[in-house]
């Protein structure tokens, strides 16, 4: 796990994802706590976009590929998913920090359960959309072999859905239904459709990965 | 163990065929790979480590035929360093050839001793702990020859292992490979002549995607001989005018003018003498003057 941990989160990525978070805390304006998580779910799906992207892509960027393939196909999917998961807790942690330091604007204060509440159902939100973005992002990656088209073809969706013609169109199906739900009907769960939609194709993307490994160059 | 390749044709997607109809059986030991750049060495050895499928014709290794059914065990046999390859920057070698050999299946304990054992045959045992990013060319060549050959494998292709390297690196490279080929196939890719002539008995000469010579050293010699000869110029435009007539192998300044080696099927018209064949001239050769 070090190992992988070393390969797959290298100073760079620390670096911009740590700032992406800061600069995002600063000059994101919220005034109640609920709009913490309408405020970085978003910024975040797209940090994971980018930071993810590269999960695979690595080993054809340094010409590793051709060795790493020689390796039994089991073995490539699992360093490929740890990589992922390393990520994924990574960023859904940088996620977790960045939510306090939103706290440095002095939103309106509620009960201290409510708070806890409150940074729970984040927590959990936020990760479902980082493993959602990551996993689609490296996913296209490794479909054109191309990190320029895998971010490229990620963010076109990304700004789709995040855009009130995808909150319009998908309601709570929405991949962002946590950012458009209203914050101020807690009861109101629909939301939730919207992220278990995001887990299912996750998972599905996740299986698929052998199958993407497994494809060979072809001559004509 | 040996690998045999059958009427094998590669054409890419823009109509470009970088192997061409290749015949060739690769026997136990090392094995050469000889052409320049762009003669389609690197494309035959991708098709033989299985990373790319073949437009037509059969490969086969150890009588096991290359197709979708049997790439997971023919890969088990080999053990591939390409020609270029950046070895994870941030672990040090003894991580990384850990690493690799966690994904190549090998047990742990048999990885180490293994780890161990290469490490020290290839003088890096002192390095272990140094990050990847932090070696010469050299030695980051020689961790990528552990990881190939980590899972011991039957048959080790290597890619141009030699480039970009010093004469002391390149002599290290050259007889550690002989000293791996010991019970193993090895194909050994390069276009720098002095390598092959120093390693291996055999060898194949491409060019263009095709295979223009299969056979032994020996025998490519003989084919050359009464082929090169000597002679001297006495200022530069008489080496130019021989240049124009006939193929150069190497010219040299001397204390009375200039010495060549010229490359003709007759005597040229020059006062000049036959001279021993070198692996180079033959090389020459064949590829610029033989009709096939």
């Amino acid at each position: 796990m070090r190992k992988e941990m070393k390969i797959c989160l290298p100073v760079y990525k620390v670096l911009y994802s740590a700032a992406f978070i800061v600069i995002l805390s600063i000059i994101r304006g919220i005034s109640r706590i609920s709009e913490i998580g309408l405020a970085m779910e978003p910024p975040v799906g797209l940090l994971a976009l980018v930071f993810c992207a590269d999960t695979y892509w690595i080993e054809i960027q340094s010409k590793r590929a051709e060795v790493f393939k020689l390796c039994p196909l089991k073995k490539q999917a699992g360093a490929v998913r740890k990589r992922l998961a390393i990520q994924m807790v990574f960023l859904t942690g940088c996620s977790a920090m960045g939510y306090g330091m939103f706290y440095w604007q002095k939103p309106m204060a509620v009960t201290g359960g409510e708070q806890l509440a409150e940074f729970l159902v984040f927590l959990a939100a936020i990760t479902v959309t980082i493993m959602f973005w990551g996993t689609l992002s490296m996913t296209i990656c490794n479909i054109f072999r191309n990190i320029w088209a895998g971010i490229g073809c990620t963010l076109f969706l990304w700004m789709t859905l995040n855009s009130q013609a995808g909150d319009r169109i998908l309601g709570k199906y929405n991949i962002f239904s946590y950012t458009f739900r209203d914050s101020y009907d807690i009861t109101n769960l629909s939301w939730l459709w919207g992220k278990g939609i995001s887990l299912l194709i996750t998972l599905a993307l996740a299986a698929a990965v052998p199958l993407i490994l497994k494809k060979r160059e072809a001559a004509l | 163990m040996s690998v045999k390749i059958k009427d094998l044709t590669v054409t890419f997607k823009n109509r470009v065929t970088a192997v061409n109809h290749v015949d060739m059986i690769i026997p136990k030991g090392i094995y050469g790979l000889l052409g320049e750049n762009g003669a389609g060495k690197t494309t035959l050895m991708r098709v033989l480590t299985t990373v790319l499928k073949p437009t037509g014709g059969t490969v086969s290794l150890d009588g096991i035929i290359y197709g979708d059914n049997t790439y997971e065990k023919i890969q088990k046999k080999i053990g591939y360093l390409p020609q270029e390859i950046d070895l994870y920057p941030n672990l040090t070698v003894r991580e990384c050839l850990e690493y690799m050999g966690e994904l190549s299946g090998i047990e742990k304990t048999v990885c180490s001793q293994r780890i161990d054992f290469y490490l020290q045959k290839t003088s890096l045992a002192a390095h272990q702990k140094k990050k990847i990013r932090q070696l010469s060319g050299g030695m980051k060549r020689r961790v990528g020859l552990i990881q190939a050959l980590l899972n011991e494998p039957d048959f080790l292709i290597v890619d141009e292992p030699t480039t970009g390297l010093d004469p002391e690196e390149r002599i290290r490279i050259r007889t550690l490979l002989v000293d791996f080929s010991k019970d193993r196939t090895v194909l050994f890719s390069t276009h720098v002549v002095e390598d092959l002539a120093a390693t291996c008995n055999r060898l194949s000469i491409m060019k263009k995607g095709s295979i223009l010579y299969s056979g032994g050293i020996r025998e490519l010699l003989e084919e050359a001989k009464g082929c090169v000869w000597s002679c001297y110029a006495e200022n530069e435009e008489e080496a130019l005018e021989l240049e124009k007539s006939y193929h150069v192998s190497a010219k040299q300044y001397v204390d009375n003018g200039l010495k060549l080696k010229l490359l003709c099927e007759k005597k040229p018209d020059a006062d000049c003498r036959p001279c021993e064949v070198t692996l180079e001239d033959a090389y020459i050769y064949i590829t610029n003057m033989k009709d096939y």
